[in-house]
């Protein structure tokens, strides 16, 4: 199965390729947005500010692309952290005053800082934190309620609807951990740094529902 | 650059190797101390020791002596009998028996001895030889667990608290001072030393269909057990002075046979000769610590004043590290196969365990290699 | 709630992996691509590794190998050794590490440590601090240079000042128990949680379980170091775990599937 890590110049995406290598599956590197049509399935890591890695998507092609390759040719897509948040409709990191920037707008919500949720404890939110599944869904196959994952974060997603959030996780607030509207999931916690669950969600992401 | 130890040629990448401040190894340093050694005191301590563990004529075995078919085993039988002890000799069965190997099995049964094989379930076995090359850079980690667990569990099983084992790896090779001086092997010895590279059984199951059922073999004792039987492991080498060499002939004597030539990778006949798989475990000594088995054997020959280092480093510069295409005939083509890999695979399994500090590597940082696949050390002496 | 970790330190040094005895005597103890493989299999929370001779080297960092550590990593990692300025941290997160850990160069300029906060969260930043005790007063005193220069400050007053630069947790290292296996300096991990509120790691002396369960009832640390007792002893990570577990500790569960 070749996965195409869309590397669009932020973060190290060594450990993300490697934990795909370490599923079964073919990791690729894409480092241009017109070479994404070539993988079968999508991974979007992200590291930095909402803002600022929007403008590079959309700079360099790779908003429309990863559109095209999920609308048109069904490919499913995984966002990872930052890259998961890139999947809501708006975002306001790196911006004043409550205004947003528009995100690629796959999975219905906004992300807002996790103080505006309501959280008082310490942020960012760094750390082993435990999931607990919402809905039934064949990316946590395997992975029962109360396993924990990686999570470095200060932002959270606010889903539109329910039916979206897969699994939350408790940090003085409810945060969603993973998303989900169609062929598109995203994980706010790193399974690439989440050790063996880890390695089960992304195997789950690239075996599909049979694995 | 690696520094090489003046006396022998051993660099001090190696593993508890510690040069002192006239850039002498501490396995030098550790042989001149033998010298030193009261070896007449030491004979007459086992002795006293031996006597205290004997049995009962035909009650039970006086005690175990943990056997691989080689030069070393052959030995220790021979001087175990001559000790007047009735030994039980146990077998963890090597990853894959050669033809040699097992033919010097059949011959140390023949000093007359009772004998036991324990063989691992070999589909498993090959799966932990897999998970020992691509996880730690160590085909042979699976052996080396059988090799110091199945007589223990030997012990405890046919109730002979007294396992001979024949050298401290640590006597000879200079590790921490405080080892150096052991003469028992105890757990904690095992995982400090016996190479086990910090991997621990328990770490594997879960792996590749490898179930708890499957690693019996591999469990050691519990102290509980250990302790209910009395299980004392020996080194036969504290208290008589080991030298390979020597035994190999006291072994050759005794009907042990040696290979036709050297060894692939090393210098001399004699030893590592029953495992196809041991040439690839002493490349990847290679690989990560730039020293392999030429290096092991030059080092012991040259301390005992049988090699002088001159003519030790020109063999290691010629003969160590090769790329273990074959080992004692077998192609590496076949001895990988059961382990489901491929050359290519392998090779991309190696240069993923190739120290990028010790050997030379072109500009676009891939390492330089021969025609046959072999590495160039950044250097091969002091300046 | 988060977790208390379980996380081994890994010591660096030219071709391989050491370790030693207050911080002296150093062994090799094999290379460093297996151990984070081996920990990988093994329900560590996390890794640290450090290169302790990079304060003394002019070089810089060698990036690519340390990348090609962090890629095999998949627990966070934190790299430690000579950081000095806040390009180096940029190369380091690039290249497979989660966190840095500063140390010496914190001394001699404790702005650093602000400067990568600021730049990259405070998250990022692990302050390592290693100490001696004095004779009688029951104060320790940090040494820099692994453990070389007496830098003459004062651990509970340098702990709080780097919490205030922006320090994100605290690598608290007793250089007498370091590799002893004889247990933490459990009142030297309790002054310094009692100094700072962020986490605290503490490191320097685990031989068994029970002194990671001491370490955080007893002595209030978030976190726990070892290095000898899991290269030494057939002891693990995740039989660590299990025992804290079994006080009621939280830590995080091993994943078997």
């Amino acid at each position: 199965m070749k996965v195409g890590v869309i590397d669009y110049g932020v973060g190290n995406l060594g450990s993300v390729a490697r934990a795909l290598e370490e599923v079964g599956a073919t990791p690729i590197r894409v480092d241009r947005s017109v070479d994404l049509h070539q993988v079968e399935t999508m991974v979007l890591p992200g590291v930095g500010s909402f803002l600022q890695c929007k403008k590079i998507l959309d700079q360099d092609g790779w908003s429309q692309a990863i559109r095209d390759e999920v609308d048109e040719y069904c490919k499913p897509l995984l966002g990872i952290c930052l890259g998961m948040q890139l999947l809501a409709d708006w975002g306001e990191e790196g911006l004043e005053n409550g205004a947003q920037t528009p995100g690629l707008g796959f999975v219905p919500g906004r992300v807002v800082s996790l103080r505006k949720l309501g959280c008082a404890a310490r942020l960012p939110h760094v750390g082993w934190n435990s999931i607990s599944p919402r809905l039934e869904n064949y990316l946590l196959k395997g992975v029962p309620k109360g396993t924990d994952f990686y999570f470095v974060h200060s932002y959270g997603f606010l889903l539109q609807s329910e039916r979206e959030c897969v699994a939350t996780t408790q940090y003085g607030v409810e945060i969603a951990a993973v998303v989900n509207h169609g062929r598109v999931w995203g994980t706010q916690f790193h399974p690439e740094k989440s050790s063996r669950a880890g390695l089960k969600v992304l195997n789950n992401f690239v075996w599909g529902p049979e694995c | 650059m690696l520094t090489y130890c003046r006396r022998c040629v051993m660099p001090d990448t190696k593993p508890d190797l510690s040069l002192d401040e006239v850039g002498i190894c501490n396995a030098c340093r550790s042989y001149e101390k033998r010298k030193e050694v009261d070896w007449d005191f030491r004979y007459n301590e086992l002795i006293r020791l031996l006597d205290k563990y004997r049995q009962p004529v035909g009650s039970n075995w006086d005690c175990i002596v943990p056997v691989s078919g080689g030069k070393d085993s052959t030995y220790q039988v021979v001087r175990i009998l001559q000790l007047g002890l009735n030994p039980l000799c146990v077998t963890s069965t090597t990853c894959d028996l050669t033809p040699l190997g097992r033919s010097n099995i059949e011959n140390l049964k023949r000093l007359g001895v009772d004998y036991v094989e324990i063989t691992p379930n070999p589909i498993i076995r090959a799966k932990l030889n897999r998970l020992g090359l691509t996880q730690v850079g160590d085909i042979s980690w699976p052996e080396h667990v059988g090799i110091f667990t199945i007589p223990v569990r030997a012990a405890v099983q046919f109730n002979v608290p007294l396992i001979v084992w024949g050298e401290n790896s640590q006597d000879e090779y200079g590790g921490p001072a405080a080892a150096a001086e052991n003469n028992v092997l105890t757990r904690r010895w095992l995982e400090e030393f016996g190479g086990l590279l910090g991997m621990r059984v328990s770490d594997l199951m879960g792996h590749a269909g490898i179930e708890k059922k499957h690693l019996i073999n591999y469990i050691y004792p519990t102290d509980e057990e250990l302790s209910r039987i009395g299980v004392t492991g020996l080194f036969l080498g504290h208290y008589i002075a080991w030298d390979g060499l020597s035994n190999a002939l006291i072994a050759q004597a005794n009907g042990f046979k040696t290979y036709e030539k050297a060894v692939e990778g090393s210098i001399v006949n004699y030893e590592n000769l029953d495992n196809h798989q041991t040439g690839i475990h002493d490349y990847f000594k290679f690989l990560k610590f730039g020293f392999g088995r030429a290096s092991d054997l030059a080092c012991l020959h040259i301390r005992r004043g049988r090699l002088t280092r001159r003519d030790g480093l020109e063999a290691v510069r010629r003969l160590d590290g090769r790329f273990p295409w074959e080992y004692l005939g077998k192609s590496l083509e076949e001895i990988l196969r059961p382990l489901e890999m491929t050359v290519d695979e392998f090779i991309r399994v190696c240069d993923k365990f190739t120290n990028k500090k010790i050997f030379i590597r072109d500009s676009s940082g891939a390492f330089k290699k021969d025609r046959d696949g072999n590495l160039t050390k950044i250097n091969y002496d002091n300046s | 709630m988060l977790k208390v970790r379980v996380i081994p330190t890994l010591l660096w040094r030219s071709f391989g992996l050491v370790k030693g005895v207050g911080f002296d005597s150093w062994r090799r103890v094999g290379s460093v691509l297996p151990a984070i493989k081996v920990y990988n299999q093994r329900d560590v929370d996390e890794l640290v590794l450090v290169d302790i001779d990079a304060h003394r080297s002019v070089k810089p960092p060698d990036y690519e190998t340390f990348g090609e550590f962090g890629s095999e990593c998949f627990v966070p990692l934190t790299i430690g050794g000579g950081i000095r300025c806040v390009e180096q941290v940029g190369f380091f997160l690039r290249n497979g590490a989660d966190k840095v850990s500063v140390n010496t160069a914190a001394y001699d300029n404790p702005k650093l440590i602000s400067e990568i906060a600021k730049l990259y969260g405070t998250q990022c930043v692990v302050a390592s601090v290693d100490v001696r005790g004095t004779d009688g007063d029951g104060r320790w005193i940090c040494f820099s240079e692994a453990g070389k220069r007496d830098t003459g400050r004062d651990v509970v007053s340098w702990v709080r000042e780097l919490e205030g630069r922006g320090a994100g947790e605290i690598l608290i290292t007793s250089i007498e128990r370091d590799g002893t296996m004889q247990g933490y300096d459990l009142d030297l991990v309790a002054a310094v949680s009692a100094a700072v509120s962020i986490p605290v790691i503490a490191s320097g002396g685990a031989g068994n379980y029970q002194h990671m369960i001491d370490a955080v009832q007893q002595a209030g640390a978030s976190s726990v170091a070892a290095a000898s007792m899991f290269h030494f002893t057939e002891q693990t990570p995740a039989e660590a775990k299990k025992s804290m577990a079994t006080v009621g500790i939280p830590v995080r569960q091993s994943f078997n599937n």
